[in-house]
């Protein structure tokens, strides 16, 4: 029983989740318990070869795929009844022009006996994997990564499922993720208002491909003027805090995240006259104001941001000799790719930086900064470094974004986005990539995913099942507009993190030296034990 | 080598040293010896540009480091192993020396060095994969001293390398120091432990209160009445 305790949890969290979509998301929801399943009892497997190792671990991933499957079971013959929803249903699988109509129960044992079978299997090639040599696993591991991931829009688009929206803005925030992890992760600097960098990045964009001020530059060429420019507004923050550690270097950041908002929100009446020699340089009117020459917008203020309304529609990015239309916003398939490519480039460099010099110099400067100035690093040039280069990839998720929703307001930078991006990079692990991304996935995943998921759900089922039997008007009331869970999203993420750091300060995938500090204190202790029993 | 001409240091309007010269010669071992709170590490922040000097000035073979930032005057060839130690707590022992190589670029140099370093302390070798902030403090000296050695600089300054550790331990340090000076290092070593730095010193000069109250060779200090009785405790 013992042994199996791993699979039968990881069967748990994937029935929870299959529980609330049921039908195709068995499939997705099967691989994926079947590939951590397989990661972890091919690591832990006392045996070597990897044809035992695969064999090892297929009871443990039927066990767990099979505890998956009930959820979707569940969500078939109990959920499905309960909420209301026809027998004919909604999740119609698109095969070349036409779509099969399917049933639930076809769907259900479609996803069934898929999701268990191709689960089992994707954990026993994991856990092959595992006992491969050290540099063919990399590569192979790669390999059925990017299949995987290459796959799942497809998938999704065939099934209907219909995740792809919320993937990519799950993969937006991963973006964000990995920049923010530069600077709290690697440097140590604490930044409350990294969604300032977003939005530059994404109000670069918009001014720059957009009808508001008459410009439509190529979204590739814009996409760099983005990231240069928040990386420009890096350095700008970084100039003042410099001299500033710990709290005192977060309450500047924080008011430089409430502060860039607001700034765009009022750029709606722009007009810059040089006093002296009265040259306006952008946006006088010749009627009105006394001045000498104009060199732009002439006819009056120029609106830069148009306030709350927001900039759109903004450009989108083409590819020559493809369908000009390629990137719109009905289809997310080209999106999703190209956020995808986004992510790619962004953690090779990201790599690259922190096996650097720079990179040591940012965690040298994270441990202390008196001995790391001792040991010939340049404190200022290092901390602007990260502040800029932490903000370089925050103004290519910016300038994506912008293009990708095609509208931009002031009013979703706000302080709330810069916490979320911390809570992912704390969640999952301070200066590790892969927990960040993992992090990200899980914050976001919940977010857009599962919560507007049990929201609906819950709606039906009050609607289907409840409210009907109900007579009192007040609890009628009450149950049908007050229960929620999207509005109760940020408790949710308040509770979890307390959760998460009573349980688990390192975050769920830790980078080796803060899981040393942490439990510096046990290791200490096991030290003594071994000593003391030599 | 090392020369500081009548060198004022302020904290706001608390005047930490009141004009101290001194010099360090290539190839020879000075100790600055005084009391809590006679400027001794204010000296070696000083000469490090941590804290820059508001008179006087402070040269290297002849090279200005008086108003250069504390980085660049590590670039230059002086490298310390701070009061406290300082060490990376969450770095390896193997990632703090390669730290203390941070400014160079001769990998060739850098990999003999790690050598030495080893061979002189060869419990460091031993811990290589250990994390800094798991190390007793006796270790962590040793690191701290073997991280500063990685610049290979040309004057090494210790600050009170016996801080905190058993009487064998701080043997074995001085040892340790003696061994390096021995091998060419040039070393200004800052010591409450009067009698031991006197030991292995060839010069000395005695701090009061931010001024040089007393200086020359170490045998002659250590046979003068007054370090005898306020530092080295005899009657």
């Amino acid at each position: 029983m013992e042994k199996y305790r791993t699979a039968i949890t990881i069967g748990l969290v994937g029935a929870a989740i299959t529980l609330l979509f049921g039908g195709w998301s068995m499939i997705l929801v099967g691989t994926v318990v079947g590939a951590i399943t397989g990661l972890n009892y091919g690591q832990h497997s006392a045996k070597r070869g990897a044809l035992d190792k695969a064999r090892e671990v297929l009871l443990p991933a039927l066990i767990g795929n099979i505890i998956m499957g009930l959820g979707g079971t569940l969500y078939t013959f109990v959920v499905v009844p309960l909420t209301g929803k026809s027998l004919n249903y909604d999740q119609p699988l698109k095969l070349g022009t036409g779509r099969v109509p399917l049933d639930s129960i076809a769907v259900f044992i479609i996803g069934l006996a898929a999701g268990i079978a191709i689960g089992v299997a994707v954990a026993a090639l994991i856990a092959y994997l595992q006992g491969l040599p050290e540099n063919v696993r990399r590569v192979a591991f790669i390999a059925s990564l990017i299949v995987f991931l290459f796959g799942l829009p497809f998938f999704d688009q065939v099934t209907g499922l219909d995740w792809i929206a919320a993937i990519i803005t799950i993969q937006i925030f991963i973006l964000l993720a990995l920049g923010l992890n530069i600077v709290v992760g690697y440097a140590g600097l604490l930044d409350l208002g990294y969604a300032a960098f977003f939005a530059i990045g994404a109000y670069t964009t918009g001014l720059l491909s957009s009808p508001q001020i008459d410009i439509y530059w190529n979204f590739w060429l814009v996409i760099w003027v983005a990231a240069a420019m928040a990386a420009f507004a890096g350095l700008v923050l970084g100039a003042p805090t410099l001299p500033l550690r710990g709290d005192y270097l977060a309450i500047v950041t924080l008011g430089f995240g409430e502060i860039i908002p607001v700034v765009f929100r009022n750029l709606i009446s722009v007009k810059l006259v040089e006093p002296f020699t009265r040259i306006c340089f952008v946006g006088c009117d010749p009627k009105v104001d006394v001045v000498r020459w104009c060199i732009y917008a002439c006819q009056g203020a120029l609106d830069l941001t148009a306030g709350e309304k927001g900039i759109n529609p903004i450009g989108r990015p083409m590819i020559p000799f493809t369908d000009e239309l390629l990137f719109s916003s009905r289809s997310y398939l080209p999106w999703y790719f190209l956020v995808f490519g986004l992510i790619v480039l962004s953690i090779f460099f990201i790599r690259r930086l922190r096996n650097s010099r720079i990179g040591r110099a940012w965690m040298a400067i994270r441990e202390d900064e008196l001995a790391a100035s001792q040991m010939g690093i340049d404190p200022v040039k290092t901390k602007l470094l990260a502040f800029s280069m932490g903000a370089t990839f925050s103004g290519f998720a910016g300038a994506f974004y912008g293009s990708y929703i095609s509208a931009i307001f002031p009013s979703v930078f706000d302080f709330s986005v810069s916490v979320i991006i911390l809570c992912m990079v704390i969640l999952g692990g301070l200066g590790n990539m892969v927990g960040v991304i993992i992090g990200g996935i899980l914050i976001m995943g919940t977010d857009r995913l599962f919560l507007p998921q049990i929201a609906t759900l819950l709606k039906d089922f009050m609607r289907h099942s409840v409210l009907g039997n109900v007579s009192n008007p007040v609890l009628k009331d009450f149950l049908e507009i007050s229960v929620d869970p999207n509005q109760m999203r940020l408790a949710i993420f308040g509770l979890v993190l307390v959760i998460m750091m009573v349980v688990r300060p390192e975050g769920l995938v830790p980078s080796e030296e803060r899981r040393a500090e942490l439990h510096e204190g046990e290791e200490e202790h096991g030290d003594a034990a071994t000593e003391a029993a030599a | 080598m090392l020369e500081l001409k009548d060198v004022h240091t302020y904290y706001g309007n608390i005047h930490a040293l009141k004009g101290i010269s001194l010099n360090v010669q290539k190839g020879e071992i000075v100790t600055l010896i005084g009391s809590n709170g006679a400027g001794k590490t204010t000296t070696l922040r000083t000469i490090q540009g941590l804290i820059h000097a508001r008179h006087g000035s402070i040269t290297l073979e002849g090279e200005e480091l008086t108003k250069i930032p504390a980085h660049q005057v590590t670039m230059r060839g002086v490298s310390q192993s701070p009061e406290g130690r300082l060490i990376f707590p969450r770095m390896t022992v193997l990632e703090n020396l390669e730290m203390g190589a941070f400014t160079r670029k001769d990998k060739d140099g850098i990999k003999s060095d790690l050598e030495r370093v080893f061979t002189v302390f060869p419990r460091l070798k031993e811990r290589i994969k250990q994390t800094g902030g798991t190390l007793s403090g006796g270790e962590q000296q040793m690191l701290a001293i073997g991280r500063a050695l990685m610049a290979n600089p040309r004057v090494l300054l210790l600050d009170e390398p016996s801080m905190g550790l058993a009487p064998i331990l701080v043997e074995q340090i001085f040892n340790i120091i003696g061994e390096l000076n021995k091998q060419g290092t040039t070393i200004l070593l800052v010591e409450q432990n009067a009698r031991m730095a006197l030991s292995i010193a060839h010069r000395g000069y005695v701090l009061q209160t931010g001024t040089i109250r007393l200086q020359g060779s170490a045998t002659n200090l250590q046979e003068d009445d007054e370090v005898r009785k306020t530092y080295l405790g005899e009657h």
